[in-house]
């Protein structure tokens, strides 16, 4: 009883930002007053505010290349990662171990130890404020936690399989294709959506490597726009455009938690 | 025999790891030992840049900030966490009463600081509430604990599902055993459970102080490091010197310092771990 309690006073405690969000977000843009944040809503704008958060701060294009970037990178890196933990547990590459930690090695680095070559050599290769890019960096990122999951998840696949496929005469590329990878779904799923959600709330990378709305990512653009709440965007305006901006990525890991928490505790032994 | 296309199927993996993530490495740790503003090239100057960091003022305000984040961190998100976990994962229903604190999570730096800056400012709800008249984001230390506050209603979520998962799969043979003998309540956790969940707190902990080393967002959405850089973590601090002073020389000093000590917080962290 005690425990349901805490757990319902902690609760409560939790959903009241919660609560100033959804409410604030739904208010019409001009009639917020601090004071009164707590009360419900006369008339329901949410989606007033949104468009009007789109338009002034061109989320729209923003919102565009963050949902490419968030799609075709983590697809990308996760293929590309896969294939090598196959090669090097499935084909045994010469020397796979070290192959393994060469291409693991690169979850290490911080962020920070990248932004400056990343912006001076992209300005020099014409890849600064560009969607090819972001989709480069966002997916090399992804890459050596994609093939650490698989590589684990490959190791536990009965060698038969793989002996019984070449004795049909089938290459090692269709191997992977038609067999390895389709065995693999849930960890490529964990990996995928642990990604998705990375790139989608990442903020650094497009603060340091963007310019224009087009390609910069939306959280950039959003926080971008915080500067502007205090300097006369509306509050309603604003949290409307941070909550739409969020959806994808509750829906997506309320739907997914356990998953979710599998990449996770995968990813960081 | 076994596929001559071996090397070209490791490769894509191999150059994108090499060229975009080694490469930059490596280059930065270079830069970290010249002078360089990204126009004229590059003038070696040897260690002067992380003499200069030894006495800087606003270094040493971003390593107090930094070790506040860390562990404000494993009190707050992590150890909150894993009393909202042990307290909800057996009883029934347990993941409604979790519902509240996973809502949070998904929102990210930028959204936490669209939902909690009009909370915080100087007329807001924080201040209604609690009938006072506090600025939360201006003097130091209080921003950064206000913002440790923030993270802690964002992170706290992500930890205690990662908690349940791990006491959910804990062999539940001992712990009936247990409570044959008459454990419960505390002693039951202390002497059982605990020690049965230890690797998976030995993950989350590892990726808590990771990630709180590394704080950059929130940061940077609440306050910009500010005022007067007196909230800057060691991110930020690099962030700043680089791409707000253009002194990419001393930035890339402050990317080493800050990768040397995320690298041996780990290390040491991990050889722990292992023993």
């Amino acid at each position: 009883m005690i425990r349901r309690a805490v757990l319902i006073v902690l609760g409560l405690i939790w959903l009241g930002p919660t609560y100033l969000l959804l409410v604030n977000a739904s208010r019409p843009a001009d009639s917020y007053d601090p004071s009164r944040a707590w009360a419900p809503p006369g008339d329901f704008s949410l989606v007033t505010n949104f468009l009007r958060a789109l338009d002034s701060a061109d989320l729209g294009a923003s919102l565009g290349s963050t949902a490419l970037y968030s799609v075709v990178s983590p697809a990308l890196g996760v293929l590309v990662g896969a294939l090598a933990g196959y090669t090097i547990v499935v084909l045994r590459l010469r020397h796979g171990f070290w192959w393994f930690l060469l291409i693991f090695g690169g979850t290490v680095f911080p962020a920070q130890m990248l932004l400056v070559p990343l912006f001076v050599g992209y300005s020099d290769a014409g890849l600064y404020d560009s969607r090819l890019g972001m989709i480069l960096i966002y997916t090399a990122i992804n890459v050596p936690l994609a093939a650490f999951v698989l590589r684990n998840f490959y190791t536990g696949v009965a060698f038969s399989i793989f002996e019984a496929a070449r004795m049909d005469g089938a290459s090692t590329f269709r191997i992977f294709w038609r067999i390895y990878l389709p065995l693999s779904t849930s960890a490529l799923a964990a990996v995928f959506i642990l990604e998705f959600t990375f790139i989608w709330n990442d903020l650094i990378f497009g603060l340091t490597l963007t310019q224009t709305a087009e390609v910069r990512p939306v959280m950039t653009a959003l926080a971008g726009l915080m500067t502007d709440v205090y300097a006369g965007t509306p509050v309603p305006v604003g949290l409307a455009a941070g909550l739409v901006v969020s959806l994808p990525t509750v829906v997506l890991f309320l739907a997914t938690q356990r998953l979710f928490a599998r990449g996770l505790s995968l990813g960081s032994v | 025999m076994l596929g001559r296309f071996r090397y070209g199927y490791v490769a894509p993996a191999a150059l994108l790891v090499a060229g975009l993530l080694y490469a930059p490495f490596v280059w930065t740790a270079y830069l970290s030992l010249t002078r360089y503003d990204g126009l004229a090239p590059a003038e070696w100057v040897g260690p002067a840049n992380f003499v200069k960091l030894l006495d800087d003022p606003v270094l040493l305000t971003s390593v107090r900030n930094t070790l506040i984040w860390v562990i404000g961190t494993m009190v707050l998100p992590v150890g909150l966490g894993l009393l909202v976990a042990v307290l909800s994962y057996d009883i029934k229903g347990g993941g409604w009463y979790r519902l509240p604190f996973m809502l949070p999570y998904a929102l990210s730096g930028a959204g936490l600081a669209l939902v909690w800056s009009p909370i915080l400012s100087h007329d807001g709800v924080a201040n209604n509430l609690l009938g006072v008249d506090t600025a939360f984001l201006q003097e130091a230390p209080h921003n950064t604990i206000a913002m440790l506050l923030v993270w802690t209603w964002q992170q706290l979520g992500v930890n205690t599902l990662l908690f349940v998962v791990g006491l959910q799969s804990i062999p539940k043979e001992p712990i009936e055993a247990a409570r044959l003998d008459g454990a419960s309540g505390w002693q039951l956790f202390r002497h059982i459970i605990w020690p049965l969940m230890r690797p998976l707190t030995a993950v989350v902990v590892g990726l808590a102080l990771v990630a709180s080393l590394k704080t950059f967002d929130i940061v940077w959405v609440l306050t910009q490091g500010g005022p007067g850089r007196n909230s800057e973590t060691l991110a930020v601090t690099m962030y700043k010197e680089t791409f707000v002073a253009s002194d990419y020389g001393y930035g890339s000093a402050v990317a080493v310092v800050l990768t040397v000590v995320t690298g041996l917080a780990s290390y040491l962290y991990l050889r722990r771990q292992v023993r």
